[in-house]
């Protein structure tokens, strides 16, 4: 039976336009507009305010490096890790920033297997952002080890001593993890760059950024055998990128879960590990979109409807995490095992119950307030509460490594950890790192994927000009970033 | 024109009366078709009950599993709905009225729930009292340190609390789409947003301890957290599986002709393969970490399924639930392949069952064995249960034919 009949089709034209999507570009831009808005910011004078970030962060990096230094020198005897807690800061800040990292994947992988092409405006920054989170990441299981000069004991290489790593250890799983994930990020954000660096090259006008963006961006001409290859193999990335990603953070979560101490031994942390990740990464997004859309004026590439839609998915893991905790709570008290009742009510009303009150506050109320679509779609509003969950998720590592740790089978082995000044200004340069590589990033390379958003735009529809527009851009409506500083405010 | 209800007879089956559909998408294999499961369930609900008699255990046990396949099923339709709804995906439209039709199975299965409720006893070992009698010799001190929870009045109370959620989110879903196909309804999707949204939270919660209460208690000792995950994982693939052979048996008998294309087919065996590697990763998260702490309180569960023949089932759902058909539907070619996608299909749809049947059986058997009455139970459980879903199917559109969606969803290719 032929469905395309007639009457049939009149009804499905009639309801069509209702669910009608709100344009992911908006403004009424045209290719055109889009290459100048994206690049304009890299070929411009660098602004002072950049020169203001920058150098704040590189106060930051200073200090890390200060840390590390003096760490080396002492020993890891600077930090306030005791006998039952040997695990503090560096592993929560591990945990934290590789989590971080994970949205990056996530939205530039997970969200193109599912056709979602909101990705478009936000998955450069958000493939940057991983890169950075976890180069932060790598410091601390670099550091956190007593003797840093041997840690290349832990890959496989041959050796006159015939000696190997043991295969058995979940730290071994994240040295693999991490630095594979490292690398695969790292070529698929590469990948997705060397056409806009193409156009970079196209557009530079002096001998320098000519060659630098040629060499960069390996001959490419945007041909048909070109693209159709590079779509080839953005698909294979982002079908790797997906298991990869959701193995990384599992892996890490494996640290904790394999071992038999109480709080930490437990099945849901996998996947439970995997939500809080793609919970904080995508915090950390909306925390830098929201600025950076505004200070390089994109607020018509990165729209509220993209803010909107991270933020529901900030509620969606948010709502998991949460109750993952609640399953723990449960399960916990279902097993019958005095230990494991004793380590959740430890968290909840021992010495550590701030940290987990700020946890549970942070994470399971906050992001309920995404109910609200008004507040969802408010800027000042998601900013906060972007900040506030990656506060709770910092503290949700903290509670597990630490409240697990300092009290577990042996009462006559309970402590108390209290972080050092090392410690905590460790974590600070941490943010120094990540920022100078940001806002080197921010300075010299598209921070939008120009050729995706442009191939999501209505004009790339080759039936669009059957409809309506001319062709011609309105470059002279938009105000570019590069003037905006005057015309407004 | 509005829609009538049905007469609380029907209720039961389809909570709404015929409604008119056009003619493209209308159920136009014999009115009457139902009747061949049915007879299909009769017959094995028959032979079930012989097994009743002579063993009821037995029964019980078969009974359960072949209940907890029916409700993974209808479970992972409602979770499939939910998702396509709060996503507004677009592709699945020409096949979402599968699934939803599917979801009105709650009160059926709700009914034919009650046996269980009659095998507690042999089903759930900690429904013997005597088990929290300080007096007795064989108190069991963990078990009553349970009882605030494992106790029959509470686990009846949830069950009933569980199926009543669930049919309300059903009613909702159901008949907001069937309204759709006779009204248009301009309202009707936003409504059917809403409904998903507050519906997907309360799922999750109540199918993680659904999973705990029908089949975790079933070893009151063993616990695992991810067990809830488990039993979402598996029921999510069964119903991808489910679709695409419903969708294919619908168009070997001529309905759906130019509605549902490889391109749907493809995608369905996308999502099919996702959460075979999805099921594979949690069921070897829960394995892998309970191996390597070997804590005895938990690794018991794991104990008594490597041992005594039962670790051939093991094996075999290693390999046949993951290995081969990862391998198998790997490629886009196998996607696009109906006859394979549909033996996959099916395979798959074996395989969920067999996996229940390896998280219950070993229970009651410590020895592996299959019995008659666990394809007895399994074959008239799904009998009765296809009947219905296949009476309610010749009732309505089998697209939802007014969705604004459908002429993109028709237009659909995978780029």
């Amino acid at each position: 039976m032929p469905v395309s009949s007639a009457d049939s089709e009149k009804t499905l034209a009639s309801t069509a336009d209702y669910h009608a999507e709100v344009p992911l570009v908006q403004g009424n831009l045209s290719f055109h507009d889009i290459t100048e808005l994206v690049t304009a910011h890299t070929e411009k004078k660098t602004p002072l305010a950049w020169w203001g970030a920058f150098s704040l962060a590189n106060i930051g990096l200073l200090l890390l490096v200060g840390m590390i230094a003096y760490l080396f020198w002492n020993g890891t005897g600077v930090w306030g890790l005791n006998n039952p807690v040997g695990w503090g800061y560096a592993i929560v800040n591990f945990v934290f920033w590789v989590g971080i990292g994970h949205a990056g994947t996530l939205i530039s992988a997970i969200l193109f297997l599912f056709r979602q092409q909101w990705r478009t405006g936000i998955n450069r920054a958000a493939e940057a952002m991983t890169i950075f989170a976890v180069m932060c990441a790598l410091v601390f299981p670099t550091i956190h080890v007593g003797r840093v000069w041997a840690i290349y004991w832990t890959l496989p290489i041959p050796n006159q001593m015939e000696m190997w790593p043991q295969f058995k250890s979940p730290l071994l799983w994240d040295v693999f993890a991490v630095s594979v994930y490292f690398t695969v990020s790292l070529v698929f954000w590469y990948v997705g760059l060397i056409p806009d660096i193409a156009t970079m090259r196209d557009r530079a006008k002096t001998k320098v950024r000519r060659m630098v963006t040629g060499v960069l961006s390996m001959g490419w001409t945007g041909a048909n055998r070109h693209w159709r290859n590079y779509e080839k193999a953005y698909l294979l990335l982002a079908a790797l990128a997906t298991p990869l990603v959701l193995s990384v953070h599992s892996v890490v979560s494996f640290d904790f879960a394999v071992s038999i101490v109480p709080g930490w031994h437990t099945t849901i942390f996998p996947p439970y590990f995997v939500a809080g990740a793609i919970f904080s990464g995508f915090a950390m997004v909306v925390t830098l979109m929201v600025i950076a859309r505004k200070v390089y004026g994109i607020q018509n590439i990165i729209t509220i409807e993209h803010l909107e839609k991270m933020n529901i998915i900030i509620l969606l893991t948010g709502s998991m995490v949460g109750f993952a905790y609640i399953t723990e709570f449960f399960i916990a008290w279902y097993s019958g095992v005095q230990y494991e009742q004793y380590a959740f009510l430890n968290r909840a009303f021992g010495p550590y119950a701030w940290a987990y009150w700020t946890m549970m506050t942070c994470n399971l109320v906050f992001p309920q307030f995404f109910w609200i679509r008004k507040l969802r779609r408010s800027v000042p509003f998601m900013f906060a509460i972007s900040i506030f969950v990656n506060i709770g998720m910092w503290f949700e590592r903290f509670v597990i490594t630490v409240t697990s740790l300092h009290r577990d089978y042996l009462p006559s082995s309970w402590d108390y950890y209290t972080p050092t000044f090392v410690d905590v200004l460790t974590f600070v340069g941490t943010f120094g790192l990540f920022f100078t590589l940001f806002l080197l990033f921010l300075r010299f390379i598209p921070m939008v994927a120009i050729a995706e958003v442009k191939g999501v735009m209505p004009q790339a529809d080759p039936h669009f000009y059957d409809h309506e527009g001319d062709g011609h851009d309105h470059v002279h409506d938009v105000s570019l970033a590069a003037d905006q500083d005057h015309t407004q405010s | 024109m509005g829609i009538r209800k049905s007469n609380p007879f029907v209720w039961l089956l389809d909570p709404l009366g015929p409604t008119a559909a056009s003619a493209p998408y209308r159920f136009t294999w014999s009115q009457t078709a139902w009747l061949l499961p049915l007879a299909v369930g009769i017959a094995g609900l028959t032979v079930s009950a012989v097994g009743w008699a002579t063993n009821a255990a037995q029964f019980y046990f078969s009974y359960l599993v072949g209940w907890a396949f029916c409700l993974s099923l209808a479970l992972g339709g409602l979770f499939f709905v939910l998702i396509q709804h709060l996503t507004k995906a677009r592709w699945s439209v020409v096949v979402r009225r599968i699934p939803e039709t599917l979801l009105w199975s709650f009160p059926l299965l709700a009914v034919l729930g009650i046996p269980v409720l009659f095998g507690m006893h042999d089903l759930y070992h900690w429904t013997h009292l005597d088990l929290f009698d300080p007096a007795s010799p064989t108190y069991d001190p963990v078990l009553a340190g349970k009882q605030g929870y494992l106790n029959s009045t509470f686990f009846i109370a949830r069950l009933i609390f569980y199926f009543v959620v669930w049919t309300i989110i059903a009613y909702k879903l159901y008949t907001q789409s069937i309204r759709q196909d006779v009204e248009g309804g301009a309202d009707i999707p936003a409504k059917q947003r809403f409904t998903s949204a507050w519906g997907l939270a309360v799922s999750a919660v109540t199918v993680s301890f659904a999973a705990f209460d029908i089949l975790m208690s079933l070893d009151p000792h063993w616990f695992s957290t991810i067990f809830g995950v488990y039993f979402f994982a598996g029921s999510f693939m069964s119903i991808m599986a489910f679709t695409a052979i419903v969708a294919m048996i619908l168009q070997k008998k001529g309905m759906l002709h130019g509605v549902v294309t490889t391109e749907h087919y493809q995608d369905l065996g996308k999502f099919l393969f996702g959460f075979i590697v999805f099921w594979a990763y949690i069921a070897f998260s829960q394995y892998m970490l309970i191996w390597y702490a070997n804590l005895p309180e938990e690794t018991l569960f794991f104990r008594h399924r490597v041992e005594h023949g039962w670790e051939y089932h093991s094996a075999a759902l290693l390999i046949m639930h993951f290995i081969l058909p990862f391998f198998i539907l790997i490629g886009r070619w196998a996607k696009r392949m109906l006859p394979l996608l549909a033996f996959m299909s099916v395979w798959m749809l074996v395989m969920q069952w067999f996996d229940l049947h390896w998280i219950a059986m070993p229970v009651l058997h410590e020895h592996a064995q299959f019995s008659l009455f666990d394809l007895a139970a399994w074959f008239g459980l799904t009998g009765v249960f296809m009947a219905a879903f296949m009476f309610r199917l010749s009732r309505h559109a089998i697209v939802p034919e007014k969705d604004p969606n459908l002429a993109s969803s028709i237009a659909f290719t995978n780029t």
